[in-house]
């Protein structure tokens, strides 16, 4: 196990930059999730760390040692490929020694470290098959056995769960992070989707055109998002980001784009007159009471909550709600953002101004 | 839509034209094996020979002896099915083994002037054998290869390295990466990779090239009729002089003209079986 450290890291393809000097602390046994939209440059960080791209500036450290023209094979790290990537043509045990074998390991030590890892994800009985005779999710533990039987420094993982439907991403997901739990190995996974790295990561990265947003614990960058891409970004439905700008004279007040009035806690540092932008998470909007008067456009039960999209003049909120409610389209209702969980952000800049 | 009766009509003389067109020779080649000598004459031609013998048989595998210019027949035509053997099997091994370091060369390492030299390679293809011909006999000459297995065997393999290697970066192309990756990140060197990893893969892209090779090799006329004139002469230059001044032996040529066919035909047969697709599947996805 170890740490790793990303500092001011570039990569540019002839003059094309697509990391722009990227800081990553990474502690020994962490779980950390590299997440944005695609072509954000997280999947080419990985490979950075990996060695399977260079670093054009900047230094990338696995424990203490720059590894920056360190090949891939000596930086004692092991990657799970977003395709899996196992040798078709070897049997999953073979697939899973392969670099044992390489590493002049015993038979008996191949043997006996294959059992053990195949022992931890379930795969015993499927030692003598094929890849072709497996499905899927089995591909994918068979490619975390892979990793798991060279016990390394750090696991990197390419947005493994993509290729699997909905049910047994969920489920991998879960065997993921117990897994780490159980090895405490450094790792870092890279995907696109925020709600892995939510539910996965002890620290998220979110990234954006090769640059990073915010670093933080995943409830930190829900509760406290530094910007409006992390505020939109992370979240499912998404923080209602309301344009407009603070009323100029008298008590403050959020003027929204469109006319309505929108309220702002009585300590909020805001200048009269500031162009901002208001957000509020949808379940921070309760419904039925208060002073901003919208009407309902869209009901979308879900079971354990059941989201309501209001319209307030141009602009549509998202509010939902834990209880059962008897409304329907076209009904009016009124909404009350809770100001205390309330977040701005300058408009011209985007950066978090409380 | 159900295709109409003239639809299909037409797709049946299609089949029919091609078949004809494409095994009428073959079939006229070993009906006259089998047809005696005087028969040759004998107009109106029949499509079924009216009578059998095996005699052309018997004199070219040297149970009856038969001379042309004092040489035993079975004894040149064995000499040179050896011949077509031997340099088209090691034309073949040279050439796929060759063009599979160069393919895998091309595909995925960087140096200098790749795309450029790929070209320049494959462009080759375009220049006819006996464009180069008088050059290529005084440099061998020189480096006395004339008549010899060597050198024959090298100049198939500079004639279908080309194509082989076309063929073969596209098949490696094809392969993905990740598994190099993956193999590079387990420990394995580029070689342990090409030879464990990229070659067990691309079985069938090396079968294809292997029977082209092949194909090619057995079927040269022009090269070895200069550069194989006694030794090493192959099938293609032996079954020619059959015809002599006063006599064409039309059951000599067509009889080892069958026995020629048959040898690639087996050789595609038995390579056919690693042409099979889908030995990817499951690795990736």
């Amino acid at each position: 196990m170890a740490s790793v450290s990303v500092t001011n890291a570039r990569k540019s393809y002839g003059n094309f930059e697509v990391l722009h000097g990227v800081d990553i602390d990474i502690q020994d046994g962490e779980f950390v999730i590299l997440v944005g939209p695609s072509g954000c440059g997280k999947s080419t960080l990985l490979r950075m760390i990996a060695g399977l791209e260079d670093i054009s500036a900047g230094g990338i450290s696995i424990g203490s040692r720059l590894v920056n023209n360190v090949p891939p094979k000596e930086r004692d790290i092991a990657m799970v490929f977003q395709s899996y990537a196992l040798y078709p043509h070897l049997t999953v045990e073979a697939n899973m020694g392969f670099s044992l074998k390489l590493a002049k390991a015993s038979k008996e030590e191949i043997t006996r470290r294959v059992r053990e890892a195949a022992q931890i994800l379930g795969l015993e009985h499927l030692l003598q098959r094929y890849p072709r005779n497996l499905s899927g999710g089995q591909r994918q533990r068979v490619a975390m056995g892979r990793a798991i039987v060279r016990n390394p420094q750090v696991f990197l993982f390419d947005e493994p769960l993509s290729n699997l439907d909905a049910q047994l991403r969920v489920q991998m997901r879960s065997e993921i992070k117990q897994l780490h739990q159980r090895l405490k190995t450094t790792t870092i996974y890279v995907t696109h989707d925020q709600v892995e790295a939510m539910t996965m990561a002890d620290k998220i990265v979110v990234m954006r055109d090769g640059f990073v947003e915010q670093i933080g614990a995943p409830l930190d960058l829900y509760d406290r998002p530094a910007n409006l891409f992390v505020a939109s970004f992370i979240g499912s439905p998404g923080m209602n980001l309301i344009r407009g700008e603070i009323c100029t004279t008298g008590p403050l007040t959020f003027i929204a784009e469109g006319g309505f009035e929108l309220p702002l806690p009585p300590e909020a540092t805001v200048t009269h007159g500031a162009k901002v932008v208001y957000g509020i998470r949808p379940e921070h909007i309760t419904i039925g009471q208060g002073s901003v008067s919208t009407q309902v456009v869209l009901i979308e039960p879900t079971g354990a909550e059941t989201q309501v999209t209001t319209k307030v003049g141009p602009q549509q909120l998202i509010v939902t709600v834990r209880d059962r409610v008897d409304i329907h389209s076209g009904d009016p209702i009124a909404i009350a953002p809770d100001v205390s969980k309330l977040h701005l952000f300058d408009k011209a800049t985007g950066k978090r101004l409380t | 839509m159900k295709p109409t009766y003239l639809y299909r009509l037409m797709i049946w003389v299609g089949i029919a034209v091609l078949l004809i067109w494409s095994l009428g020779p073959i079939y006229w080649t070993i009906a006259s094996s089998f047809t005696p000598t005087d028969d040759f004459s004998v107009r109106p031609i029949h499509f079924f020979p009216q009578h059998l013998t095996f005699d052309h048989y018997a004199r070219l595998l040297g149970i009856n002896i038969a001379r042309i210019g004092g040489v035993e027949v079975f004894k040149q035509f064995r000499a040179a099915l050896v011949n077509s053997v031997v340099t088209s099997v090691a034309a073949t091994f040279l050439c796929v083994a060759i063009s599979a370091l160069g393919a895998y060369a091309f595909t995925r390492l960087e140096f200098p002037g790749r795309k450029v030299l790929f070209v320049l390679v494959v462009a080759t293809l375009a220049i006819p054998a006996y464009a180069v011909l008088i050059p290529l006999y005084q440099i061998m000459i020189n480096l006395h290869l004339v008549d010899t297995y060597v050198g024959v065997a090298l100049i198939y393999v500079s004639a279908f390295l080309p194509l082989s290697l076309w063929l073969l970066r596209s098949v490696f192309e094809a392969l993905p990466i990740a598994l190099e990756e993956a193999a590079q990140l387990d420990g394995a060197g580029r070689l342990y990779i090409f030879f464990n990893i990229v070659l067990q893969l691309a079985g069938p892209g090396l079968t294809a090239a292997a029977i082209l090779t092949f194909l090619g090799a057995w079927g040269q006329y022009l090269v070895p009729l200069i550069f194989s004139p006694q030794a090493t002469k192959p099938l293609t230059v032996l079954i020619p002089e059959f015809v002599t001044k006063n006599f064409v032996d039309y059951g000599l040529i067509t009889a080892s003209g069958s026995i020629a066919i048959i040898i690639p035909a087996l050789v595609v047969i038995f390579l056919n079986r690693y042409l099979v697709s889908g030995l990817l599947a499951g690795s990736v996805k």
